[in-house]
């Protein structure tokens, strides 16, 4: 058996090996032209970085803003649009699990909607909202929505049936049954659901800004239109990022509510 | 009458608490295929019929029968988890309509919540039946309870933290908490080992010796009926299972274990216990 602490150094000494073998590998065939000419190198991404993070949250007007200040509209897009979701997906998922009747008139149209990429919903949006900001958000929460609402429903119909029998037996009504067996019960689905709403926002984002004007989406088209590579680098490292930090969140959260052994 | 003197002080006491009458349950599945092997009703799967069967108060009766007959269902009725589809539930006089705080119900499963501990268990039963009863009073009682089957230490445990024993105690303590006059266990023991199972025979006579409770307990073992009950009800094979016998243990409490072994009288019983369950079990296997 390895010390843990050995095979732990050793993990985070292959990745960092790893990484700067990339980013060697990544210099050398920019450098070279073996690609395509012009491409922008590891070091020139990586000044690029550097100057962008540090000074993150400066504004110049709409095609000149910080990295972090157009980061953080994407946030706050996906946040609000996100919320709006979930706050919607929950309590209608619970009872497509409850009732048959909602169940089967709900259930054709989550399969027929949840296929559509949620950017076919951006020139609705538009027409309907007038708004880009407004816009955005709906298309996250179009986006949000189907993950956390099948989960949860999911959730509600495959409850061990043993919780719902305890309640019962005790005379439960159906908010108590409701707010303190299925909701604790169905958590694991519900993060789930939430997990799989979260990465799928993030992923929307990003092109339906494109089209939107500000944040990161925008970002990276606004360095397109400037020919520069290197700074749309940037962006793919910011966004990989602070996606991965939002996944583990939920990660996080999901294993405070892992009830298994 | 030696086998209720210990039990039963007055005579007003010993009338029927539970009276099941003419009770039937039949299944009737949303299945979109017909199902060919399955007998009886094409519409619907009849599991029990005509029930008839009297419990004085306080007393211990179990029921047995082969696995599928429908024991499990039964006591669901009992508990009002399911409605019969014909006949009566009387419990004190009264045709039931659903489930009440009157009965404690005992899963095999246990069926703790695993997002909740143990004594946060026993709360949520507390804070379900006496809604008005002040947090410090649910806390208070919830302890006493987890006292009474020697899980105080574990209070703040999780579910997956306790061993099958330990959470099929913390099942009796909830079921007890609420002061039910009426215990159904359904196969309580079943998944335990050997020697929790004793201990846990052990604890629940002695709780029901203190508690004035009247025991309904489904088992498949042969020996715990004989060890627990006053009363044995056997159940035929299903579907349309009936109760084919009921026989009075009259065998004097306390039982010590390995003493009532060599009775006569509990030989006998077991006797015929063994030949009943072996023919209806042979029923069940050449059906299916
Ligand atoms: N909800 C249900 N729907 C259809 N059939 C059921 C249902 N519950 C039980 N049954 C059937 O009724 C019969 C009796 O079941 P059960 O009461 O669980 O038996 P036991 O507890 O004696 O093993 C079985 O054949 C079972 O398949
Ligand atoms: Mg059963």
């Amino acid at each position: 058996m390895m010390n843990k602490a050995i095979s732990t150094r050793l993990t985070f000494a292959v990745a960092i090996l790893s990484l700067l073998i990339f980013i060697i590998l990544w210099q050398v065939i920019a450098q070279q032209g073996l690609l395509v000419k012009n491409f922008p190198g590891s070091f020139k991404t990586i000044a690029s970085l550097i100057w962008w993070v540090s000074d993150p949250f400066f504004d110049n007007g709409p095609n000149d803003l910080g990295i972090g200040t157009n980061l953080l509209i994407s946030l706050r897009r996906v946040l609000i649009g996100y919320s709006l979701a979930v706050l919607v997906a929950i309590p209608l998922g619970v009872l497509m699990g409850m009732s048959k009747l909602a169940q089967s008139s709900l259930n054709p149209y989550v399969q027929l909607l949840k296929p559509v990429s949620p950017l076919a919903w951006l020139p609705v949006g538009l027409f309907v909202f007038r708004n880009s900001e407004i816009t955005g958000i709906f298309v996250i929460f179009i986006t949000s929505i189907w993950p956390t609402l099948i989960n949860t429903a999911f959730g509600v119909a495959s409850i061990n049936p043993d919780y719902l029998r305890v309640s019962k037996s005790l005379g439960a009504n159906k908010s108590i049954t409701i707010r303190r067996v299925i909701l604790p019960a169905i958590m694991p689905n519900i993060l789930a659901g939430m997990r799989i709403s979260m990465g799928t926002a993030w992923l929307v984002i990003v092109a339906a800004e494109m089209l939107l004007g500000t944040g990161i989406g925008y970002f990276i088209w606004n360095e397109w239109n400037n020919l520069s590579l290197e700074n749309i680098f940037v962006a793919i490292i910011i966004i990989g990022f602070t996606g991965f930090i939002l996944d583990q969140f939920f990660g996080f959260l999901q294993d405070k509510f892992d009830y298994s052994i | 009458m030696n086998k209720k003197s210990s039990k039963i002080s007055t005579s007003i006491e010993n009338y029927s608490h539970l009276e099941l009458a003419n009770l039937g349950k039949i299944f009737f599945k949303e299945k979109k295929f017909i199902d060919f092997r399955s007998k009886g009703n094409r519409r619907g799967f009849e599991a029990i019929k005509d029930i008839n069967l009297k419990i004085e108060k306080n007393t211990f009766v179990s029921i047995i029968g082969p696995s599928g007959c429908g024991k499990s269902t039964l006591l669901n009725l009992i508990a009002g988890l399911q409605a019969p589809t014909s006949g009566k539930i009387i419990i004190d006089g009264q045709a039931i309509k659903g489930p009440g705080p009157d009965r404690g119900v005992i899963f095999q499963n246990y069926a703790l919540m695993p997002w909740l501990t143990t004594i946060q268990n026993i709360e949520f039963a507390l804070n379900t039946v006496f809604p008005a009863k002040t947090k410090a009073d649910v806390k208070e009682r919830a302890r006493k309870y987890l006292r009474m089957v020697g899980l105080e230490k574990a209070s703040n445990k999780f579910p997956k933290e306790l061993s099958g024993g330990m959470k099929q105690r913390v099942a009796i303590a909830r079921a007890l908490s609420i002061n039910p006059n009426m215990l159904l266990m359904d196969e309580p023991f079943g998944a335990l080992d050997a020697l929790t199972r004793s201990y846990l025979q052990d604890e629940l006579l002695s709780i029901w010796r203190k508690n004035k409770v009247t025991v309904v307990l489904i088992t498949h073992s042969i020996e715990e009926a004989l060890l627990l009950s006053d009363k044995i009800v056997l159940m035929s094979s299903g579907p349309s299972a009936i109760i084919s016998e009921e026989i009075s243990v009259d065998l004097e409490r306390p039982r010590d274990r390995e003493k009532i072994e060599q009775d006569p009288r509990y030989l006998k019983i077991k006797m015929r216990l063994e030949k009943h369950l072996l023919r209806e079990t042979r029923a069940v296997e050449e059906v299916t």
